[in-house]
């Protein structure tokens, strides 16, 4: 068992740029999943692992080994790295018996490793079928299943959902990371749904532009975004101005002064802010702002409650869907609206008076600089 | 592959500058150039407006059993042009001049133009004409006006083809004499044994097909696919259908059915089926059957690298290699065999008049129709399959041999069954390339049309529709299957 390490890789094809300073550790045993908007550079870099592209800088190693550098890399069938491509592309002109065994040496052990695989993957009956007689997750089942038969190190998984409709998605999702876990697999899943990254990985790296912008733990990734892009990218988000306050860490809005302690789990400078919302107990993500700086607000809508204390506020619009509905308040005296998630069924109707209290210090950024505005 | 290209110039260039001046000053010669280009440049502008307007039938007026009728209309491609002039020629054995060539060529080459038209009026929606309609156009204008911009380019290379398919016609224009420069070139060289002169018409062709090579290229390139959507289909009146069934149908009509029938009517004369030298009808047979398919695995054999390199690589260096082999399907047959006879006779002339150099002309010819079904084929496989065969630990000929190669088969069949077709059928080259004593029925077909035999060349004539019959019947079938598997 081995650690995959990629090093300040760097990968142009002509004048574009597909990823830039690329640096990332997997270790043995671990399920990563990379998120990132299409066109971010997280299938170049799965492809980059395989070894199906070149780079230009930086090295891959796994452990000891070095994989690729510049104007070298081990060829992708000497690396012990199982791929699954985006839909299935299992090869049409064979059974699902000779997908799953492509890559084992011909021979008895061949049979019953695909066999055991088929079984574990819950296709035991569809063996001599071919490829065109199955749907569409089932063929996903058989290349995962292809890619495991030869007990890959790591193996990377390139949206192996993204051609199926979004029930089956989840359920597949599920069923895979638990074979992964079974066969202890190191695995990379390259994806571009939050809900999928946040639900299965152990660790979620942030990709945008070709660059990684964070690596974290699923709850680390939504509750301390390392941007406001971030932010919304993994979540909804609402965003307000505000002004940045040091002082007690004392929440003057809820009285409260527990959770606002800044942890481990909560990198930052923990504070005030003074925003739409009063004044809240806050932590800026990854920078020390100074008293009376002007500064970006982000709170998720499930941070906001109605309640008995707070700021008033009333019901402007409810967006409903199902399990919760996300509600739109007007707050008073303020120019800014925010929004927040309240659980069905009691649910509030438009005009409604409340009071919002925030249950979750508030997110802060700086503001954007004249540079990033241009 | 450029062999022919390069020994017809040297054969040229070996010739004083003064005596190629004076070849290309002769009244003869002249006028030889002058019926060529007329002849080429009408029978590409009545293909390109019949084309376009039996296109725009089959696609916007309601037909029954409109696919089989498109099917019919390309029928004009499986017939080889001297075939259908030896139809009309047996029932009318007067026929010989410009317009009979200009009718025959045209019936015989519409397709060229239909059917990328056809294609490419699928891929037009036919939403845009109904825009066009709500804002006030009329029916011709609204086509005219958005259609016919979308279809250009595929209309216009067509055009193009069908210039370049006359211009290297021989076997046509020869039985209908009407004198051209495949004529001449093919008259020089049998009759008084002037090479230089033969080589110095064959430059002049070939100048003429690259300049209209270059012509076709940069109209080509902006054909505009779109999504196909599914056309609407007008309902007309019973006169205008049948008048517009009669369009559509008048090429095959002309060009495939009547010669049919007067073949048949001359095969079955009593004192025809009388005459039939079996032996001799089999050997000619056989030789047609064998070459075809040595030309076809020759072909297939020099295609695919050269098809592989095409798929996965792209780059300056393959872009030349490929168009380098694409080349000899701008170069008349009767140029190839003429400068296959000047490289054989100056470097091998073991080699001349054998086997051996006739399949290799037919592989220069028609190694270009291999190469583009090779090509797209190969290009068919997804490379996600054979990255997957690779990252399953297969090495790359592994993988090509395990993957790629399997799911390109049945397309390489059909890049090989084309150049069998096209060998088969095959005349000017053959004429000047094969063994002594050999006779394909192309040629048995030719020489006794052209003694004016018409009966004896009947049954030559039969088994050539025949044998060309099987393998376009194998292709029709591939594909079928072909398209079932997907």
């Amino acid at each position: 068992m081995t650690t995959l390490g990629v090093h300040n890789v760097g990968l142009t094809y002509g004048s574009r740029t597909a990823l830039s300073d690329v640096s990332l550790e997997i270790p043995s045993g671990s399920l990563v999943a990379i998120l990132g908007p299409s066109g971010c550079g997280k299938t170049s870099l799965l492809m980059a692992i395989a070894g199906l592209l070149g780079i230009d800088e930086g090295v891959i190693t796994a452990g000891h080994r070095e994989l690729s550098r510049s104007g070298k890399r081990v060829p992708p069938e000497q690396r012990g790295i199982g791929w699954v491509p985006q839909e299935a592309s299992l090869f049409p002109h064979l059974s699902v018996r000779d997908n799953i065994g492509f890559g084992l040496r011909k021979g008895r052990r061949r049979n019953e490793r695909v066999e055991e695989l088929a079984a574990l993957v819950g296709l035991t009956g569809f063996l001599d079928r071919s490829p065109g007689q199955l749907s569409g997750g089932q063929a996903q089942r058989v290349a995962l299943a292809r890619a495991l038969a030869p007990s890959p190190d790591v193996l990377l998984l390139d949206e192996p959902y993204g051609a199926l409709d979004s029930v089956l998605r989840h359920t597949l999702a599920r069923d895979v990371a638990r074979i992964l876990r079974e066969e202890e697999t190191t695995a990379v899943l390259v994806t571009h749904d939050r809900e999928e990254a946040l639900d299965l990985a152990d660790v979620v790296v942030v990709m945008d532009g070709g660059r990684i912008v964070q690596v974290g733990t699923p709850v680390e990734v939504y509750e301390s975004p390392a941007t406001p892009w971030v932010a919304s990218f993994v979540g909804d988000t609402v965003e307000l101005a505000g002004v940045w306050r040091h002082g007690t860490l004392q929440c003057e809005q809820c009285g409260a002064a527990d959770f606002c302690e800044p942890s481990e789990k909560r990198p930052g400078c923990a504070g005030h802010v003074v925003c739409a919302l009063g004044e809240v107990a806050a932590t800026a993500q990854g920078y020390q702002p100074a008293d009376g700086d002007e500064v970006r607000v982000v709170v998720r809508p499930e941070w906001l409650a109605p309640g008995s204390s707070g700021i008033p506020a009333t019901v402007r619009g409810v967006s409903y869907a199902g399990h919760d509905a996300l509600v739109e308040f007007d707050m008073e005296g303020q120019k800014e609206r925010v929004r927040a998630r309240i659980a069905a069924p009691f649910l509030p109707s438009v005009g409604q008076g409340f009071q919002l209290t925030l249950r979750h210090p508030a997110l802060v950024f700086p503001l954007p600089s004249e540079v990033e505005l241009a | 592959m450029s062999i022919p290209l390069v020994y017809v110039v040297w054969r040229a260039v070996d010739v004083p500058l003064s005596d190629i001046t004076a070849v290309l000053m002769r009244p003869r010669v002249q006028e030889l150039t002058l019926n060529t280009l007329g002849l080429s440049l009408a029978v590409a502008l009545t293909a390109l407006v019949m084309g376009v307007v039996i296109a725009a039938l089959l696609s916007r007026v309601r037909f029954r059993g409109a696919s089989s009728l498109l099917l019919i209309s390309a029928l004009p491609l499986a017939v080889p042009s001297y075939l259908a002039s030896y139809g009309w020629l047996v029932a009318f054995p007067g026929l010989n001049g410009f317009l009979p060539s200009w009718l025959l060529l045209t019936a015989v080459t519409v397709p060229y133009v239909t059917l990328p038209v056809a294609a490419a009026l699928r891929g037009t929606s036919a939403e845009g004409e109904a825009v066009a309609r709500t804002l006030g156009l009329g029916p011709l204008r609204a086509f005219v006006d958005v259609t016919w911009p979308q279809v250009r380019p595929a209309a216009v290379a067509g055009a193009l083809l069908v210039f370049l398919y006359t211009l290297s016609d021989f076997g046509l224009v020869a039985m209908l004499r009407f004198e051209t420069l495949t004529w001449g070139i093919q008259q020089s060289f049998a009759a008084s044994f002037d090479r230089s002169q033969a080589a110095i018409l064959a430059l002049l062709l070939v100048v003429i097909a690259l300049v209209v090579v270059a012509a076709e290229r940069s109209a080509r390139g902006q054909v505009v696919t779109s999504r196909a959507k599914l056309a609407t289909r007008e309902p007309v009146g019973p006169l205008s259908r049948t008048l517009a069934l009669l369009v559509v149908l008048a090429p095959p009509l002309v060009g495939v059915v009547a010669p049919l029938a007067g073949l048949a009517a001359r095969l079955f004369q009593a004192e025809t089926l009388r005459d039939i030298d079996l032996s001799r009808l089999g050997l000619a047979t056989a030789a047609t059957i064998g070459v075809s398919v040595l030309a076809a695995l020759v072909a297939l054999a020099i295609a695919l690298p050269l098809a592989a390199l095409a798929a996965r690589y792209s780059g300056r260096w393959v872009g030349a290699l490929e168009t380098l082999g694409y080349l000899p399907h701008a170069l008349p047959g009767i140029v190839v065999g003429l400068s296959l006879v000047f490289f054989s006779l100056a470097v091998l002339p073991p080699l001349y008049q054998t086997a051996t150099i006739l399949v290799f002309a037919y592989a220069v010819l028609f190694m270009p129709k291999a190469l583009g079904t090779a090509r797209s084929s190969i290009e068919g496989v997804s490379p996600d399959l054979v990255n997957v065969a690779r990252t399953l630990g297969a090495r790359p000929l592994n993988a090509w041999a395990r993957v790629t190669l399997p799911l390109a088969l049945p397309g390489l069949g059909i890049g090989a069954l084309l150049v069998a077709i096209a060998t088969m059928k095959e005349l000017p080259a053959t004429l000047l390339l094969r063994p002594t004593g050999v006779n394909t029925l192309a040629t048995e077909l030719w020489s006794r049309t052209s003694a004016g035999e018409f009966a004896g060349a009947a049954p030559y004539a039969a088994i050539l529709v025949l044998v060309a019959a099987i393998p376009a019947m194998i292709l029709s079938g591939v594909r079928r299957t072909a398209k079932e598997e997907l």
